[in-house]
């Protein structure tokens, strides 16, 4: 076989292996039929989901971390302290927490960063994370400084104030699942009354005289806590069947979907997403240096891999949810990776050149990194806000707005490709320049088209919701800013007051502006579509914003000063340029 | 001199540089929302000629930085657009085959234009809150309050006379021959915190109030800036001191508050005049309609074992004699009513479930925007579909 067929298929073979260990369903633990009790439903903020989710969701509120180290006496997450034990789901911390609480209460898993909040409660401030027990041993400290925090206005709090809340927000998520009677545990008799959750402590408590106070639910569950505080594999084993068999009957169809995340979470399909894109970057990389027809292709290969498992990832969001694939911060990151991967995708394959690849893996990593992060505030299937509450416009609106992110960024990402192989490199002759403006000038199209078909959409929602059609609402504002920085590019390129590099430089500009609708406009704290915020949001922001002016800035010096070699009116419109044939092309 | 301005009027540049300042424009107008309300943002930076933007936006609010840029307001820059698309059609673009889809976005770019215009100059905006159970026929403008004088004397219709705001704002007597009597208007203040005078050290200033609610609790009006802020639950509660004149006679001096008519304990002022009696009321201004509409429920639903709401709705029974019209209609968000050229929306709602805020508009440009859509997604398909199938066939060519 000829080497430019073979390259690319074991490329993919290769990203298809990396891929499927994961998709093995976990074994058990130590005799314990773990997964078969983490995939049992519990209602947490509104939604039904397993209980793995809700062990995962609090181990990382708590803790940012979805396991911790245990040797069945001791857990901790401090790595040092780490020595001889187990790396351990976060259902089995959940399990002691609930059955075992005074044992539990030692592991140290809260993580406290903030210098002044550790010296506050006279804690050791060379480790990160702490048990319950330490923390509580200045309770009265620790409500005092709480109390406080709390007592002032949210916009005025400082950083130590703000931090004095999320732990105190870390400390009742534990306390929650330490009663665990507490959680809505008990699911409906028949599907159809889908709201009759109830705790597992309501039937007894209240002495009802329904006919839920013998619920089998219950018993199960009960003998289920009892075998694990018990040390009694087999009877908890026979526990979770048996309770799985009666959930069948009673919430089948619920079921399936309760099943199906626990094995997406096991998968978890980013993770495994951000790994093939750094491959396909790698390989994409590499064919600019070495066997570039080869590599690229195997690029592209390793990248659709990575794009099958990323929609797979979406498209599970969506049945799980029964809702359009953004409903928050985190899902729109998830998008516009998905539509710069799609996008770049077609550029590569158009092109053929690495670059489509290499722009379409970095924004497929990056925007899966910063979903990543956004993740670790807890669920991310979080509810709708009522007024957010129609599928409609979010499949529609919302997701078309996102859409136009991803390709106002991937248009960013080209020129920054532009701008460093220019000047940094010598392999931006007139041939790849052309080519990478017209790649650029394509994309600025489709992000015109997106943001502004998504804003005038967005704007009958208004319409439609608020009786305006425009409010000028800081949202809005970042959106039509947006639209308003791809017409200023088009028409300053159509207009002849930029060229080639011009159009790069320019294109640079729209990663601020587009940063700026989607992150910058939550930051003011103002508006009907302020969906979401992190502290350290407004540091990278700030990072980021500088790094592209400093890119700008390296694209604005001469073109002489540039290492790729100066072959002027290369752009112009003028077409038929014969430019030497290229590296790339070559071969 | 006419063809260097037809020049400067076409020239792509303006264009771009136009579309430059409109982006500081959108962008120092998001900033200014921190502090300032939208609607007076739409004001200052949107619905203006020129505007001074303050450095201080867009700095933390801990630095006192003096000063600002005057720049031009959102009508002068969209109105230069609008005159740079038009002019630029006229002498400089030719619309081809090619360019036919452009043309039609940038139709539907002036209609929207058009439309926000239209609805800058006539769009009103109001509220009308109900509380379950009760019938209201009436909106209420929530920026602009008026001083009403009732005469509840017919128990089926009361008698009201309104003063409006702008009246008030201005003071001295006012004396029509509506009015059962003429008014002093010692003070108004836009905003005050209504005080206990004994849990005062030193005296407040203004003018002494000896009769109604405020002399008989002992209130006095501290007067406050304007808070206009959209995230703080801060809002404006102004306070007027009124003395009415029976006949050359004073009866007294009265404090009257938005306060009062807000919370419904408050008890009513009165004013006597031989054997009637009236009523006074600093309240929103209101504006009657005739129809009604009754709240027969108001639904709060919120997500199993939560806090965050669900859904809101409205249950209310539209009466309309006139047009003899009577029918039950459920509001809820994204589900308006469109009733007489206004439109109804699931706005907010009272403490406790009690009742329900509906927001009223009536924008007789509304339509103007979904024919833009119309006319630019048609203007989309043309050009960017004929685009990508240039682009691909070309590649399919040179491959």
């Amino acid at each position: 076989m000829k080497r430019q067929r073979w390259i690319p298929l074991a490329a993919a073979a290769l990203a298809i292996l990396m891929v499927a260990p994961k998709l093995r369903a976990p074994g058990d633990y130590n005799g314990y039929d773990l997964p078969g009790f983490g995939s049992l439903p519990v209602v947490d903020r509104g939604r039904v989901k397993p209980l793995d989710t809700l062990a995962r969701t609090s181990l990382l509120t708590i803790s940012t971390k979805q396991t911790f180290y245990t040797d069945g006496e001791n857990g901790t997450l401090e790595r040092k302290r780490a020595e001889g034990m187990k790396k351990t789901s976060a259902m089995v911390w959940m399990l002691d927490v609930a059955t075992k609480p005074m044992k539990a209460r030692g592991y140290e898993v809260i993580r406290i960063d903030h210098p002044d909040v550790l010296s506050v409660l006279g804690l050791d401030r060379d480790r990160k994370y702490f048990s319950m027990n330490e923390i509580l041993a200045n309770a009265d400290e620790l409500d005092r400084q709480v109390r406080s925090a709390a007592s002032v206005d949210d916009r005025n709090r400082n950083g130590f104030q703000r931090k004095m809340l999320q732990l105190s927000t870390q400390l009742n998520t534990y306390i929650a699942l330490e009663n665990v009677s507490g959680l809505l545990l008990v699911p409906p008799v028949v599907e159809r009354n889908a709201e009759d959750w109830v705790a597992l402590n309501t039937p007894h408590v209240h002495g009802s005289p329904d006919d839920r106070a013998h619920d089998p639910a219950v018993g199960f569950l009960d003998s289920a806590f009892t075998a694990w505080g018990g040390e009694d594999p087999a009877s908890f084993n026979a526990a979770v069947a048996g309770y799985h068999a009666n959930l069948d009957e009673r919430i089948p169809s619920r079921m399936s979907k309760v099943r199906f995340e626990t094995f997406f979470y096991a998968f978890s399909p980013f993770i495994q997403t951000m790994g093939l894109y750094v491959l396909a970057f790698i390989l994409a990389v590499l064919s600019w240096l070495w066997m570039p027809r080869s590599l690229s292709r195997a690029a592209l290969a390793v990248l659709v891999v990575g794009l099958v498992v990323h929609t797979f990832g979406l498209v599970a969001r969506i049945w799980i949810q029964s809702r359009p694939p953004v409903t928050n911060l985190y899902s729109s990151a998830l998008m516009v990776g998905w539509g710069a991967v799609v996008l770049g995708g077609l550029l590569e394959r158009w092109f053929r050149n690495g670059v489509g690849a290499v722009v379409a893996a970095v924004m497929g990593f990056l925007s899966l990194l910063v979903a990543h992060h956004l993740s670790l505030d807890g669920d991310t299937m979080t509810m709708m806000q009522a007024v957010l509450d129609t599928n409609f416009w979010l499949a529609t609106h919302v997701v078309v707005i996102t859409l136009g992110y991803s390709s106002t960024f991937l248009a960013g990402v080209l020129g920054i490709v532009y701008v460093l192989r220019g000047v940094l490199t010598k392999t931006l002759g007139p041939d790849e320049s052309r080519s990478l403006a017209r790649m650029i000038y394509g994309i600025v199209c489709f992000a015109t088209l997106f943001s502004f078909v998504g804003t005038i959409l967005g704007g009958i929602w208004a319409d439609q919701s608020w009786g305006r059609f425009w409010g000028w609402d800081p949202k809005e504002n970042g959106a039509l800013l947006i639209v308003l920085w791809n017409a200023l590019v088009l028409h300053a390129r159509w207009g002849g007051m930029v060229r080639e590099r011009g159009l790069a430089v320019l294109a640079i500009g729209g990663n601020i502006v587009t940063a700026w609708s989607w992150f910058g406009t939550n930051m003011l704290g103002v508006g009907l579509h302020a969906y979401g915020f992190i502290d350290s949001a407004v540091f990278w922001m700030g990072i980021f914003v500088f790094s592209q002016l400093a890119i700008i800035g390296l694209g604005s010096i001469p073109r002489d000063k540039w290492r790729s070699p100066l072959k002027e009116r290369a752009g112009g419109g003028k077409k038929g340029d014969g430019g030497r044939p290229t590296p790339a092309k070559a071969s | 001199m006419m063809r260097q301005l037809v020049k400067f009027w076409s020239s792509p540049r303006l264009t771009v540089w136009l579309l430059a300042g409109l982006m500081f424009l959108v962008f120092a107008g998001t900033w200014a929302q921190i502090d300032m309300g939208i609607w007076s943002t739409l004001k200052i930076y949107f619905r203006s000629l020129f505007v001074l933007v303050p450095f201080q936006i867009f700095l933390p609010r801990s630095w006192d930085v003096p000063g600002g840029i005057p720049f031009p307001g959102g009508f002068l820059i969209g109105g230069m657009l609008f005159i740079n698309l038009v002019v630029s059609y006229l002498v400089r673009i030719r619309v081809n085959k090619k360019r036919f889809g452009l043309f039609l976005i940038h139709i539907a770019l002036i209609l929207l234009f058009v439309g926000e215009f239209v609805t800058a100059l006539f769009a009103k905006e109001s509220n009308m809150s109900i509380d379950e159970g009760q019938t209201v026929s009436y909106t209420e403008d929530t920026r602009t309050m008026e001083l009403a004088i009732i005469d509840p004397g017919n128990p089926d219709v009361n008698h009201v006379v309104v003063i409006p705001e702008s009246r008030l704002v201005r003071g001295g007597l006012i004396s029509d021959p509506l009015l059962p009597f003429e008014i002093q208007v010692e003070d108004y203040y836009l905003n005050a915190d209504l005080v206990n005078v004994k849990d005062r050290t030193e005296p407040v200033p203004g003018p002494k109030v000896d009769r109604g609610t405020g002399a008989m609790f002992g209130l006095a009006a501290v007067k406050r800036p304007v808070a206009s802020g959209v995230t703080g639950n801060s809002m404006d509660l102004p306070v007027a001191f009124v003395t009415p004149f029976h006949e050359g006679q004073r009866l007294g001096t009265w404090m009257v508050s938005l306060y009062f008519s807000l919370i419904p304990e408050a008890q009513v002022q009165e004013v006597h005049v031989g054997d009637k009696t009236y009523q006074l009321a600093l309240r929103y201004e209101r504006t009657y309609k005739p129809y009604s509409l009754h709240l027969i429920d108001f639904a709060h639903d919120r997500y199993l074992g939560t806090d965050t709401p669900k859904n809101y709705s409205s249950h209310v029974r539209l009466v309309d004699a006139a047009q003899n019209e009577d029918r039950e209609v459920l509001i809820y968000m994204n589900n308006p009513l469109r009733y007489r050229g206004e439109t109804f929306y699931q706005a907010s709602f009272k403490k406790g479930d009690g009742g329900t805020v509906l927001q009223v508009v009536r924008n007789p440009g509304w339509l103007i925007p979904y024919i833009a859509c119309t006319i630019g997604a048609i203007g989309m398909c043309v050009q960017f579909g004929a685009s990508l199938m240039r682009f691909l066939s070309r590649r399919r060519a040179t491959s």
